[in-house]
């Protein structure tokens, strides 16, 4: 029975998409490039509690727009950015999306699409054939059968193994044997708990608690409390938008001194270095506060075109620098970039002709040469090569489920909140963790 | 053990940031009738207006008053230029209820591109810790403890031995027959939009005090302690909110010492439930709550 | 391609229309102020759910933690989510209808509305937590070319609709309505010609939570997906709002409100041009622009679009 029910619902999405290849995607088919401007959507919170997220997206999509339009556009079509709001809500997400969908027939792609609306979003762009680039740690997508979904940033518990490995290999310290979990009770946090658990156990460390806290209350005191009365070595920690009120409390109740503190990769963002900062002063973040990030260089020909554009895009959105190193921020940029590189490769931009290629530029198919910008994308394509495109982000590599995998590095933030790289686990140790956690 | 007393202690830190917004925003709704529920925009409002003073260099204790008199300026301009002229028109307290939706929802939006998405914080010391056998706080806290107590005698004194308090409370009974006894009404409301606009904004900068971090985000999260807290000790009342909040205060802390953490508003929200259960008008009842519907 | 977005109005208007008629008798025929009306039709929406999911050790679905699990077939759910939400009535009823005044009513209720969203939210085990049941099965979407679904889906929400229109209406045009309109506009004169209140209102509070249950059946069939954030307190109030807007006390009214504010307003808002500005600005603006509209009509038109009518006995003398 059970297999049956899961088969209703794969087939009906299947079915959806079926459908549109035959009726929704004739208008555009077989006609070349096309005209008129072309249109990102930026579907994403951009009121109410998450309405840090979308300006974080916006920004990659004002830095990727000129990449492109000033390399010719796409066969001449100029890219512009949209944001579409779902108010962080899921169920006012399923209009924003519908509406964005009805009033734009040239959406090339969408980006965006957090955990708050994911869940809702995700199977209507699908079922529309728009690529969509979506931000996402949420298992249920690690194996998705949407093939427009792309994900450029790993699942949840890549992070926590991140995590696990600074805590026991980590440079600059022996290795942490007693570990507290102060995680979020949402569900995007709640993911790193088991895998870091199993991880850090096996390998020789103790869980001495595991805290799930409220977001957003007012005080975390006798948590702090609770906590520091196991004694930790350092703290493992997901708690977005409460992560300066918690992190204090340690400070006043530890008698002005930190612990070490473990933070995810989504603890790599210019609000949450702002908040802790301005919460614990700038020494005590830089010298106890460790991250884990995908392995960005934040150098190159495409990351340099990436933060120029970036820095332009002050003068429309004066944040917009400050993301020149949110990871999100760079893998949609490069998103943008490739799905625009997929349309000049097919000549098509039918979206059922370029989805699939967005796959091959990423990943590079045999015998393919490296590009790092649109410009130079756009050259090999018109001298009939193959391309892989490594971007702002660095290299991608797409599962057969959509979901790109790269590997972690450990980091840290300077005075001015750059992120610094300080060390990276070895394959073996990579290996050894990825065992004990069980997957 | 020592961690239920030292989350008592917490408790008692807790109890007097709730103590603060919740004595205010019941005292608007026992005697003007408003549900308001702008008060934790209004809170968060003036928790901004400190923020930015404490950012030009001046210390949050000053920046705490300006706060206060931030909140007390606002909530007398909005009932003034909003909630009165709706009343006077005969709009039932229900209709106030949808205004006072409608203009939090705008002033949180209309905040939200002026102070930005992100978590600020004031600069200001915590001060030392202050040892009292397992019960550890900070002057800081301490400090908000005292604030609490003095505002909450104040507010006893003001009910109690004041003629503008006894025409509140005869106000809050039955403003008609209130107005008939020759109570100035219409100047009554306006003291109590006073006052409890400096409780408010007062309560704001407390709260953002007490959180060390905090965004546009926590207005709502404020208005939610808050709510339970009033309705917990019988709405309309003032010594009922302060009974609520010492309770909310408590139990939010002895659970989270407990229990998981994760649970510690659902055990004082139970709490609150079992109230509601057993004295529906809460624990301390405005005369009159228990009449026939009207 | 457009044809979505109409199809997604149109079956959030039915879903609304029905929130707003089953609002209306609760709350524009009896006087009651339901302002945890929203947790009804979570409920509803919850109890859908867990019906039409498999259990949550299937494959697909073991990212979730959730109770139940039936994967009982359609229209079965829905029948449950309408019954859950009646069932809530029972002793939600009982702990606030007995003799509180209204206002007290009203910020009791707001009060529930706020913990058991809480609860939901805190108690992960229970119902998914913060992060809600997601991939909840569309109803009889196997049968149905995926093309006509949609179609079929707003049929499904009209004939819903057309329902619960019919039972507001006999309700409303029944000589129990006049007895609810009685003891809504003279609670003692009611009970002093017989009438129990008490009764009368909680056989209105359970109707109106049958009805907000079955909204939620729909809608989370609709968008697939359950979660805490879709039923804070404010969605309650908005929903007041649009009976307010529409005609408290008049079911047409009821049906205009629903079109004008959840639907109307929320929607139109989102054509205003959003490239002006840093991010964030307009979006912010559009909710500024929602907050203008509700109050304007309520300044404007007090008493509704389409205001209760007056309801005289012809042969009554001048």
């Amino acid at each position: 029975m059970r297999g049956f029910e899961r088969y209703k619902v794969v087939s009906a999405v299947g079915a959806l998409v079926l459908f549109v290849a035959c009726g929704g995607g004739s208008s555009s088919s077989g006609s070349g490039l096309g005209s008129g401007a072309l249109l990102v959507g930026v579907i994403a919170p951009f009121t109410g509690v998450d309405a840090a997220l979308g300006p974080a997206y916006y920004a990659a999509c004002l830095a990727a727009a000129p990449s492109i339009n000033n390399n010719g556009g796409v066969g001449g079509r100029q890219v512009s950015c949209q944001q579409f709001d779902t108010r962080g809500e899921p169920a006012d997400a399923v209009p924003a999306a519908n509406q964005m969908i009805a009033s734009n027939s040239n959406l090339m792609a969408v980006v965006g699409c957090t955990s708050d609306e994911a869940a809702t979003v995700a199977p209507i762009i699908n079922l529309h054939h728009i690529p969509m680039f979506c931000m996402t740690g949420q298992t249920e997508f690690n194996k998705t059968t949407l093939p427009y979904f792309h994900r450029l940033v790993p699942a949840d518990i890549f992070d926590a193994y991140a995590m696990v490995g600074s805590a026991l290999y980590g440079p600059g310290h022996a290795p942490y044997k007693r570990a507290a979990l102060v995680f979020g009770n949402d569900i995007g946090s709640q993911a790193f708990v088991a895998p870091a658990t199993n991880a850090f156990t096996k390998l020789g460390g103790t869980i001495v608690i595991n805290q799930p806290i409220t977001l957003g209350a007012s005080s975390y005191r006798t948590e702090v409390a609770a906590m520091l009365a196991t004694k930790p070595d350092v703290i493992l920690t997901e708690a977005l938008g409460s992560a300066g009120t918690y992190l204090k409390e340690v400070k006043t109740q530890n008698g002005g001194q930190m612990i070490p503190f473990i933070g995810t990769s989504a603890t790599i963002d210019p609000t949450w270095f702002q908040q802790v900062r301005d919460a614990i002063g700038v020494a005590d973040l830089t010298k106890y506060y460790g991250g884990v990030d995908l392995g960005y260089s934040f150098s190159g020909p495409a990351y340099t075109e990436f933060q120029t554009n970036l820095n332009a895009a002050a003068s429309t959105f004066a944040d917009a620098p400050k993301y020149k190193q949110r990871g999100s921020t760079l893998h949609l940029y490069d998103g943008i970039i490739m799905t625009a590189l997929a349309m000049v490769a097919t000549n098509s931009a039918d979206p059922t002709v370029y989805n699939p290629k967005i796959k091959d530029i990423a990943n590079g198919t045999s015998g393919a040469t490296v590009v790092n910008t649109y410009k130079d994308g756009v050259a090999a394509i018109k001298a009939g090569k193959s391309i892989r495109f490594v971007g702002a982000g660095g290299e991608n590599n797409f599962d057969k489920y959509n979901n790109s995998q790269s590997g972690y590095i450990w980091v840290t933030y300077d005075n001015q909140g750059n992120e610094v790289k300080v060390g990276q686990m070895t394959p073996q140790q990579t290996q050894d963790i990825s065992a004990a956690g069980g997957i | 053990m020592s961690l239920f007393v030292a989350a008592f202690g917490f408790g008692l830190v807790s109890m007097s940031v709730i103590a603060i917004a919740a004595v205010g925003f019941t005292m608007q709704f026992g005697i003007t009738n408003m549900i308001n529920l702008a008060y934790g925009e209004v809170m968060i409002s003036s928790a901004y207006v400190a923020y930015y003073l404490n950012k030009a260099g001046i210390s949050i204790w000053i920046g705490m008053v300006v706060g206060a008199l931030f909140g007390a300026a606002f909530s007398f301009l909005l009932n003034r230029i909003v909630y009165a002229p709706f009343q006077r028109k005969g709009t039932s307290y229900l209709g106030m209820v949808i205004v006072s939706l409608a203009i939090s929802l705008m002033m949180a939006n209309l905040l939200l591109p002026i102070v930005g998405y992100y978590s600020v914080s004031y600069q200001e010391g915590t001060g030392g810790l202050i040892r009292l056998g397992a019960i550890i706080l900070t002057t800081n806290q301490i400090l908000i403890i005292g604030i609490a107590v003095v505002v909450m005698l104040l507010i006893h004194g003001l009910l109690k031995y004041t003629r503008l308090g006894k025409a509140m409370r005869a106000t809050s009974a039955n403003p008609t027959l209130a107005r008939n006894c020759g109570i100035p009404t219409q100047r009554v409301v306006d003291a109590v939009w006073l006052i409890t606009g400096a409780l408010c904004g007062l309560a704001g900068v407390v709260a953002a005090l007490n959180s060390d971090s905090f965004a546009i985000a926590n207005g709502a999260a404020f208005l939610i302690t808050i709510l339970a807290a009033a309705v917990l000790g019988g709405a309309g009342q003032p010594y009922g909110a302060m009974i609520g909040a010492v309770l909310i205060g408590l139990i939010t802390e002895l659970s989270a010492a407990a229990w998981s953490p994760e649970y510690k508003e659902v055990v004082a929200f139970g709490v609150l439930v079992l109230v509601m259960v057993l004295r529906p008008q809460g624990l301390l009842a405005k005369r009159g709550a228990m009449a026939a519907a009207g | 391609m457009n044809s979505y977005y109409a199809i997604n109005l149109l079956i959030y208007a039915g879903v609304d229309i029905i929130a707003c008629l089953a609002l209306n008798l609760q709350f524009g025929v009896a006087g009651i102020v339901n302002f945890s009306f929203i947790v009804f039709q979570a409920v509803g929406a919850y109890t859908a759910a867990v019906l039409s999911m498999p259990p949550d050790t299937a494959p697909d679905y073991s990212f979730q933690i959730y109770v139940g699990g039936l994967q009982l077939p359609f229209p079965i759910p829905w029948i449950g989510g309408a019954i859950a939400g009646g069932l809530l009535a029972v002793p939600v009823g009982f702990v606030v209808l007995r003799k509180l005044r209204s206002d007290y009513q009203a910020i009791a209720l707001l009060v529930l509305s706020v913990i058991a969203n809480t609860v939901i939210t805190n108690a992960r085990p229970f119902l998914n937590g913060a992060a809600g049941l997601a991939l909840v099965p569309a109803p009889l979407a196997d049968l149905f070319d995926p093309a006509t679904y949609g179609y079929f889906y707003v049929g499904l929400t009209a004939i819903c609709t057309a329902l619960v229109a019919l039972v507001a209406f006999r309700i409303v045009n029944s000589p129990y309505g006049r007895t609810l309109r009685a003891m809504r506009e003279h609670e003692v004169a009611a009970t002093a010609i017989g009438k129990n209140p008490v009764a009368l209102k909680m056989t209105i509070f359970i109707v109106g939570g049958v009805i907000a249950g079955l909204s939620g059946g729909i809608l989370t069939g609709y968008i697939t997906f359950w979660a805490p954030s879709v039923w804070l307190y404010p969605e309650t109030i908005i929903l007041f709002a649009a009976v307010i807007v529409g005609g408290r006390g008049n079911n047409l009214g009821a049906v205009l409100g629903a079109l004008l504010v959840p639907v109307g307003f929320e929607e139109v808002t989102r054509f205003i041009p959003s490239s002006i500005g840093p991010p964030g600005l307009i979006p912010a603006l559009q909710w500024v622009a929602i907050g203008l509209l509700i109050i304007g009509f309520l300044w404007f038109r007090p008493e509704g679009v389409r205001p209760e009518p007056r309801r005289v006995f012809e042969g009554a003398p001048d």
